[in-house]
């Protein structure tokens, strides 16, 4: 018994980390976002995977099933997204959740059907692939698998139209990937970041401009962390020229990084609202950021 | 903490059942990570398991039934959580370590406890949670029966077995 009495002494001597608070109430935090997100997925009655509960191939067909799912109306233009497909799979320690946005009402069809067409083929893959992990895990035994993508309108005025689409993926921990596709709904056209500028000096300016910001903010806020380790080459040095990004209504430029890109897991997706002042001199025109 | 009198009955909102798991997870919570610490002795995996354990205990409470058998339920899913880890990472921690050596902070899995790692490192990990969950975490045998699902009487076999192996005399405890 002593020596029992000896381990749980040690036992309980375990260090207790100070982040251990921050990842509970964080953990938390998540798994009510993500309940609610959740809670319209019934748990089937047979209990087996169930999956493709929904499919409608061309968006334009049915304007009234498009109206009695997520519906965001646009003042004075016609332009709009909503969910065109859902995928779900729960299936004990696996679930999926997959939503599929689709846009309508853009004067050239063209743009709207690549883009359309480009979100119903990344979610069915992203399910294919979920599906054949599952597979896999089966195969060696039980596991936990969970997958969850969707979108969020991040803008929507007159002219613009900014879609965050994201996906989750939970295997031991979670890594959140975003795209973001903005279209100017006037003239029908896609923006890319490198089309808003004159030159690719952006890439400098925006850069150096994120620079800062990591140094003050980890100055201002000792929670805020990013990955900067010295000389071990994982620390922010620059955006991709095609970096995600996408436009506020009040006209500014927010620069997006994925989860683990440049600063640790619970800081989670991190962006950057980038002055409007420093980008005028290489900005091709003001239109959009201003 | 948690508790309600045998047959008590409990109608309560799902709000209400969500708060109580809260709180009962926020005051836990150092437990919790010791227990997931001891399965795979290293911070940032023991916290992973933490935080997955607790999104997957909150988004199944309609799985839990009564009240009262919160925490023998939530230490379930953290069981489970830290065992389906150690089998998913085994073949990949091997050589992790030695490459992100130079990039991660110094992490103290070497130093901490020889006696008690090398102890439970002798046993399987069904062995391990029996003696964690039996002796550190205090658990009363039907409790540890219902963590693990076996019936007591198994439990109790299993527990004498696992403390031959661990060599430590009990006389008439357990």
């Amino acid at each position: 018994m002593k020596q029992i009495n000896k381990l749980k002494k040690q036992y309980n001597d375990i260090e207790i980390p100070s982040e251990l608070d921050e990842v509970v109430r964080q953990s938390i935090e998540r798994a009510t976002i993500t309940k609610k997100k959740r809670s319209p997925v019934k748990q089937w009655s047979l209990g087996v995977a169930v999956a493709a509960v929904m499919f409608v191939g061309s968006i334009n067909v049915s304007p009234a099933f498009a109206n009695s799912l997520v519906n965001i109306p646009v003042l004075g233009s016609i332009v709009e997204v909503f969910t065109v497909q859902t995928l779900t799979m729960d299936k004990e320690t696996y679930q999926a959740n997959l939503k599929t946005p689709a846009i309508s009402g853009l004067d050239r069809e063209g743009l709207q059907t690549a883009l359309n067409e480009k979100y119903i083929e990344e979610n069915k893959e992203l399910f294919k692939q979920f599906k054949a992990d599952v597979a896999e895990m089966e195969e060696v035994g039980a596991g936990h698998l969970g997958i969850d993508s969707g979108y969020e309108v991040k803008t929507d005025t007159e002219q613009l139209l900014s879609i965050a689409r994201y996906e989750v993926n939970t295997v031991g921990s979670s890594s959140t990937t975003m795209h973001y596709d903005t279209i100017d709904k006037q003239n029908n056209v896609l923006i890319t970041l490198p089309s808003l500028f004159k030159d690719d000096s952006y890439v400098e300016i925006i850069s150096a401009y994120i620079k800062d910001d990591i140094k003050q903010q980890m100055k201002d806020d000792g929670n805020v962390a990013y990955l900067t380790v010295e000389g071990a080459d994982l620390e922010f040095r620059s955006i991709q020229a095609n970096q995600n990004f996408y436009i506020t209504a009040d006209h500014k430029l927010v620069i997006s990084f994925d989860k683990y890109e440049i600063a640790p897991g619970y800081m989670g997706v991190v962006t950057f609202e980038i002055p409007s002042d420093i980008l005028s001199d290489v900005l091709v025109g003001d239109t959009y950021i201003h | 903490m948690l508790e309600s009198g045998e047959g008590e009955y409990f109608v309560m909102t799902k709000t209400e059942k969500f708060k109580l798991i809260e709180t009962f997870i926020i005051e836990n919570q150092e437990s919790h990570y010791r227990l997931a610490y001891s399965y795979v002795r290293n911070k940032e995996n023991a916290l992973d398991i933490v935080q997955e354990a607790i999104i997957k205990a909150l988004q199944s409470i309609d799985r839990l039934d009564e009240i009262k058998y919160l925490k023998t339920w939530f230490y379930r899913i953290l069981v489970n959580t830290s065992i389906d880890f150690i089998r998913k990472h085994r073949r990949v921690l091997v050589m992790d370590d030695e490459i992100l050596g130079g990039y991660l902070p110094q992490t103290e899995d070497e130093q901490i406890d020889m006696d008690l790692l090398d102890a439970l490192d002798a046993l399987s990990a069904y062995e391990k949670s029996l003696i964690i969950l039996r002796f550190f975490e205090d658990l009363k045998i039907e409790e540890v029966a219902t963590v693990l699902g076996e019936n007591v009487n198994t439990i109790k076999t299993k527990l004498y077995r696992t403390l031959r192996k661990l060599r430590i005399e009990m006389g008439e405890e357990i």
